[in-house]
C-alpha cells in the first residue's frame, strides 16, 4: 500500500497538493465526529506538499515522498502547537523538530497534524485529556474509548482512508492499547531504537517512539527512516535496526499469566483460536510465566514512570514558554502554583504527587530504588526466557474497548491495573507490536507479541504471519 | 562526630572548568554578551529537549580526580536534584549523587598536611538571578541565563581545617592544580566557596555560609565568622544552625536563612543520559596527560637548582612563574634567578596590583636584566628601576642601560674622589658617625648614590667609605 502510494505521488499519477487538500479535509470531518486530532497543520503540510512537488519535478523526492504522517502531540514539530495534550502547554511552539520528524521530513513525508493523547501520556484510555481538549471516541462506537494514551494515533489510523502511518509514543502501553482497540498495528521497537529528541518526557528511561499502521508491511519502511543513532539522545542505539529475519521455525512462547483471572473470556478465547491455528501450521507454542513481571510490573511501572515525570514536569512553571498568569504581587512559589494548579488536569496532579513522594528522602529507597531493582529482575525474567523462545505472546488489553462512562467509574487503581498486560516488556524495553485477533461484536481484541531486544525483525516476520492467518 | 582543635572549617568548593562550550549543549560557555542572548533550547529546559554531555569537560573532572589521588567512580552517573527556584531552567538541577566521579580524595598543603576530600563531582551552573533593587528591595527580579548549563566541578572537603588562613591556603593549593592541569582559567573562570564552620567553645554547632568568592573574602569571611560565633557564645547567647551569606561590601555575614532539616531534593537517576563506563584504558589516557605539578616542581627544584625549599615553594607554586623560572635559570645563576623572581619580581607585581599573566615582557627580559646584575655592570639598584620600569612598557634592558648611561661605577678612583666630597659637605652626618651614630653612614653612602644616580658600586661604595672616614677622623 505505502509502497505503491509514494511510487504513484513520485510518477505524477496523484497531484500531492490536491491530494494532501482532500486529506485534510477528511481529517476535518473526522475531527469534528471523533476528535482525533489536536491541531491540523493545514497551512505547513500544503506547503510541504508544494516544495515536494517540486522536488520531484527535478527528481529528487526522497524516500516517503508524499506519505501522510500524523504525530502524536507530545513529540515536538517546529512552529506548530505541541502541548503533550495539556493546558499548561498551550501555546508552546517548538524551535525544533524532534529527530524523527526531522527524519521523515528528509525524506519528504507530509506532517499533517498533532494527535489526540492523554496529557503527557497519563492514561490508558485517553480520557485524562487536558483541561478544554475532547475526548477521541472509538470508531466502532462513539460511546466507547480509543484507548490511550495514543488514542489519536490508533483513531484516525483506522479510519483513515488514505495512505498514512502514525507516528506515536508508549511509556508503559501507550501504543499496545489504542491499536488493540481501534483494530489496528501498533509498533513499538527497542528503547533506543528511535530517537526521543524532541519527545515531551513522560519517563525518559521508558519512553519509545513506534508506528501505528493498517498493514504490518508498512512498518519497515518508515522504523528504516526514524531509528538509527542520533547524538541529540545519548540513549539511543548505536546498532543499525535489522528488520528481515526468516527463522524456519519461530518458537513461541504463550504467557501464562495473561490467559488467567480478570481477561475477559471473549478476549482469552479469541487468543486461543490464533493458538491454535498456528499450532496447525506448526509452530510450537509451549506456555511460559513469568510470575515477577504478573506480581510486580505494575507497582514497579507506576513508581518509576511516575518518579521520572514528576521531574520532568518541573520545568512547567509558567515561565518562557506555556500558559502563564499575572506575576504581579506573587513570590515565585505562589505564582508557580498558580499556574499549575490551574493548568494540570487532575491525573497529572496525581501523577506528580505519587512520583515526588515516591523519591522523598525516607521513602526513596523503599520505593524508587527498590522499584529500579525490580525491573532488573523483570528484564532477567524476560531474558531467560528468550533464550528458548523467540517470541512470547499474550492478550494486549484484558478487556475490549470499555465504554467512556465505565472508565470514568474506575478507581486509579482498577485503571493502572488495565496496563498489567503492556507494562512487561515495556519495563524491559523490548520490541514488542499488536495486532487485531478477532473481535468481540465488532469491538476489536488485540494479540500482543514480544521478542528480544534489538529483533524487531524476527517481530515483523511473527506479524506477517498473524497476519496470514485472517 | 569528635573534634579537637578550637575552629574546625570544611570547605565545598564550584570551580568552572575551561571549556569551549557548556556541560549539556552547544551554547559558548564564556559570555560577554547581552543577557539571555547565550541560550538555546537545551539549558533553558524547552520540553522536548535533552542534554548531551560535553566531553571536555569529563575529561577534565577526571584528570583533577586523579591530580588528587580519588578514588574513581567505576561509571559516570548524573542524577536530578529536584528543587523550585527561578534561576532553574527546568526546576532539577543534572549533578551526581550516589556516586561521585571521585571520593577519598587528598590535598597536600605547604606544610605537609594532607586535607581529605570527601568528593568530587560534575554538575551544571544554574542561571543568574538580578535584582534590580537590591536582594531585599526588589519587588521582581530578572533572569539570565547565559551561564546556565556552565561546566562545573563540586569540591567537597572533610571538616578538617582549623584556621581561617588554613582555608586560605587550601584555596590558593586547589587554584594552583587547578591551572597546572589547564583545566580552570583564572581570568574566565569563576572559584566559589560555600564554608561551615564552627568552634569548640560552641559545642562544633555548624554555621554554613554561602558563595564566597575570592581567597582574601573567604579568609575574611572566615575570620569574621568565628569571631561573631565567640562574641555571642560569651554574651552568653547560643551558636544557631544557619546558613548565612557574605557581604563583601559590609565584611559581615548575615543570615539567610535558619535550617531546621536538611532540605529534601529527591534526587533519582538521570534518565536521558547514559552511563558512560570510566575504563581502565580511559583512566590510563588521563593520567599520561597530568603533567608535573606544583608539589612535585618544588621538590625537583630543590635537588636539582638547590633552591632554598621555600623560594621553590613560591615559585613552583604558580604555573607561569616556574615556567619562567626554569626558562631563566637555563641562563643565569639558579640562585640568583630564583631569588630575584621570588623577591624582586613578586614585589613589583604586587605594588603594581598584576598578575604574572598581565606581564609584557618574558623571559629575555629577565635574562639581559639578571646578566647585566650578575657581570656587575649595573648595581642592583638600578636592576630594581629597570624591573619596575617593565612593568609599563616592554624594552631591552640592555639597550635601555647603554642609552641612559646607567652602568655600574666600579672604578675606585672615581669612587674616591666622591666619597671624599660626600664627606667634606656633609659635616653634622660625619660628626654623628663619629660619634657611634651607624645610621649616618647609611646616609652617606645614599648622598654617594644619589651622585651617581644609583649606578655606584654599593660594595665597593662601602668599602671605600669606610677607609676615608677613617683618615677623616
Amino acid at each position: 500500500m505505502l509502497k505503491e502510494h509514494i511510487k504513484k505521488v513520485k510518477s505524477g499519477e496523484i497531484k500531492l497538493t490536491e491530494y494532501v487538500k482532500e486529506v485534510l479535509d477528511k481529517c476535518k470531518s473526522i475531527n469534528k465526529e471523533l476528535s482525533y486530532f489536536n491541531t491540523i497543520c493545514k497551512k505547513e503540510a500544503l506547503e510541504q506538499a508544494k516544495e515536494v512537488e517540486e522536488k520531484i519535478k527535478s527528481k529528487k523526492a526522497g524516500k516517503l515522498a508524499g506519505l501522510i504522517i500524523t504525530v502524536k502531540d507530545n513529540l515536538c514539530v517546529r512552529d506548530v502547537e505541541s502541548t503533550a495534550g495539556s493546558r499548561i502547554l498551550k501555546g508552546y511552539k517548538p524551535l525544533f523538530d524532534a529527530t524523527a520528524i526531522e527524519r521523515l521530513r528528509k525524506e519528504d513525508a507530509i506532517i499533517i497534524g498533532k494527535t489526540s493523547c492523554d496529557a503527557f501520556g497519563f492514561g490508558s484510555f485517553n480520557t485524562n485529556v487536558g483541561l478544554d481538549f475532547e475526548i477521541p471516541k472509538n470508531h466502532q462506537d462513539i460511546e466507547r474509548v480509543t484507548g490511550g494514551s495514543s488514542g489519536g494515533s490508533a483513531g484516525i489510523t483506522a479510519v483513515a482512508d488514505f495512505v498514512h502511518v502514525a507516528i506515536a509514543e508508549s511509556t508503559g502501553g501507550s501504543i499496545e492499547s489504542p491499536a488493540s482497540f481501534c483494530g489496528v498495528i501498533g509498533f513499538c521497537p527497542t528503547y533506543g531504537r528511535v530517537s526521543r529528541s524532541g519527545l515531551i518526557s513522560y519517563a525518559n528511561s521508558l519512553d519509545k517512539i513506534g508506528v501505528m499502521t493498517k498493514k504490518v508491511k508498512d512498518i519497515a519502511p518508515v522504523l528504516e527512516i526514524i531509528s538509527g543513532f542520533d547524538e541529540k539522545d545519548s540513549t539511543s542505539l548505536k546498532h543499525k535496526i535489522n528488520l528481515k529475519s526468516d527463522v524456519k521455525k519461530l518458537k513461541i512462547g504463550i504467557i501464562k499469566e495473561s490467559l488467567g483471572k480478570g481477561i475477559e473470556p471473549e478476549v482469552k478465547k479469541a487468543i486461543l483460536k490464533i493458538i491454535e491455528k498456528l499450532r496447525k501450521k506448526g509452530f510450537i507454542c509451549e506456555e511460559v510465566s513469568l510470575p515477577i513481571t504478573f506480581k510486580y510490573g505494575v507497582p514497579t511501572y507506576y513508581l518509576i514512570s511516575t518518579s521520572e515525570a514528576s521531574t520532568n514536569l518541573a520545568c512547567l512553571s509558567g515561565l518562557r514558554y506555556g500558559q502563564e498568569e499575572d506575576p504581579k504581587g506573587k513570590s515565585f512559589a505562589e505564582y508557580f502554583s498558580e499556574v499549575r494548579s490551574k493548568h494540570f488536569n487532575d491525573e497529572s496532579k496525581r501523577r506528580i504527587m505519587l512520583g515526588t513522594f515516591a523519591r522523598m528522602a525516607g521513602y526513596r529507597d523503599a520505593y524508587y530504588i527498590k522499584a529500579t531493582k525490580i525491573r532488573t529482575k523483570i528484564i532477567e525474567e524476560y531474558k531467560k526466557l528468550f533464550e528458548k523462545y523467540d517470541v512470547l505472546i499474550s492478550p494486549t488489553m484484558p478487556v475490549v474497548a470499555p465504554k467512556i462512562s465505565e472508565v470514568k467509574k474506575m478507581t486509579p487503581l482498577q485503571n493502572y491495573m488495565m496496563d498489567i498486560l503492556t507494562v512487561g516488556p515495556n519495563l524491559t524495553g523490548m520490541p514488542h507490536a499488536t495486532i487485531s485477533a478477532g473481535d468481540k461484536e465488532g469491538l476489536p481484541i488485540g494479540l500482543m507479541a514480544t521478542t528480544d531486544h534489538q529483533e524487531e525483525g524476527k517481530l515483523l516476520q511473527f506479524l506477517e504471519i498473524i497476519e496470514g492467518l485472517q | 562526630m569528635k573534634f579537637s582543635s578550637d575552629i574546625v572549617i570544611g570547605l565545598e568548593i564550584h570551580v568552572e572548568l575551561d571549556t569551549k562550550t557548556k556541560l549539556f549543549c552547544g551554547c559558548k560557555r564564556r559570555t560577554t554578551e547581552e543577557p539571555n542572548t547565550n541560550v538555546c533550547p537545551i539549558c533553558l529546559g524547552h520540553p522536548g529537549t535533552r542534554p548531551v554531555l560535553n566531553k571536555k569537560a569529563l575529561a577534565s573532572a577526571l584528570k583533577l580526580c586523579l591530580a588528587l589521588d580519588c578514588d574513581l567512580s567505576k561509571e559516570l552517573i548524573f542524577s536530578r536534584k529536584s528543587y523550585f527556584y527561578p534561576d532553574m531552567s527546568k526546576n532539577f538541577q543534572i549533578t551526581q549523587f550516589e556516586k561521585p566521579l571521585g571520593s577519598k580524595g587528598k590535598l597536600q598543603l605547604k606544610k605537609g598536611k594532607i586535607v581529605n576530600l570527601t568528593r568530587i563531582h560534575i554538575e551544571e551552573d544554574p542561571a543568574a538571578l538580578i535584582y534590580p533593587k537590591g536582594m531585599k528591595g526588589s519587588s521582581y527580579i530578572l533572569i539570565d541565563y547565559n551561564r546556565a548549563g556552565n561546566p562545573l566541578v563540586e569540591i567537597v572537603t572533610e571538616p578538617e581545617l582549623t584556621s581561617p588562613a588554613e582555608a586560605r591556603e587550601f584555596l590558593n593549593q586547589l587554584v594552583s592544580i587547578l591551572t597546572y592541569l589547564k583545566i580552570f582559567d583564572i581570568n574566565t573562570c569563576t572559584i566559589k566557596a560555600d564554608v561551615n564552620v564552627s568552634i569548640k567553645e560552641g559545642n562544633y554547632q555548624r554555621v554554613e555560609i554561602k558563595n564566597i568568592s575570592g581567597f582574601k573574602e573567604l579568609e575574611k569571611a572566615l575570620t569574621y565568622e568565628v569571631t561573631r560565633q565567640k562574641t555571642l557564645l560569651r554574651r552568653g547567647l547560643k551558636v544557631k544552625m544557619e546558613t548565612r551569606g557574605w557581604n563583601e561590601a559590609g565584611k559581615t555575614t548575615i543570615s539567610l536563612r535558619t535550617k531546621e532539616t536538611e532540605a529534601d531534593y529527591g534526587y533519582i537517576i538521570e534518565p536521558d543520559l547514559s552511563t558512560i563506563d570510566i575504563t581502565d584504558e580511559l583512566i590510563e589516557v588521563m593520567q599520561k596527560e597530568i603533567p608535573e605539578l606544583a608539589q612535585q616542581k618544588s621538590e625537583r627544584f630543590v635537588k636539582e637548582y638547590k633552591l632554598d625549599k621555600v623560594d621553590a615553594q613560591v615559585m613552583a607554586m604558580e604555573l607561569e612563574l616556574a615556567d619562567l623560572f626554569e626558562k631563566v635559570a637555563e641562563k643565569i645563576d639558579p640562585k640568583l634567578a630564583a631569588r630575584w623572581l621570588r623577591k624582586e619580581l613578586l614585589r613589583v607585581l604586587n605594588y603594581n596590583k598584576k598578575t604574572i599573566r598581565e606581564i609584557k615582557f618574558d623571559e629575555k627580559e629577565i635574562i639581559e636584566l639578571l646578566s647585566l646584575m650578575q657581570t656587575k655592570t649595573i648595581s642592583e639598584t638600578t636592576a630594581q628601576r629597570i624591573m619596575e620600569k617593565l612593568m609599563s612598557e616592554k624594552f631591552s634592558p640592555k639597550e635601555y642601560v647603554k642609552k641612559e648611561g646607567l652602568i655600574q661605577v666600579s672604578s675606585e678612583s672615581e669612587i674616591r674622589e666622591l666619597c671624599r666630597r660626600v664627606i667634606k659637605e656633609q659635616e653634622k652626618a660625619v660628626k654623628d658617625y663619629l660619634a657611634g651614630e651607624e645610621k649616618s653612614f647609611h646616609y652617606l653612602v645614599g648622598q654617594v648614590m644619589k651622585l651617581t644616580k644609583g649606578k655606584a658600586n654599593p660594595i665597593l661604595t662601602d668599602k671605600v667609605m669606610r677607609e676615608e672616614l677613617k683618615t677623616a677622623k
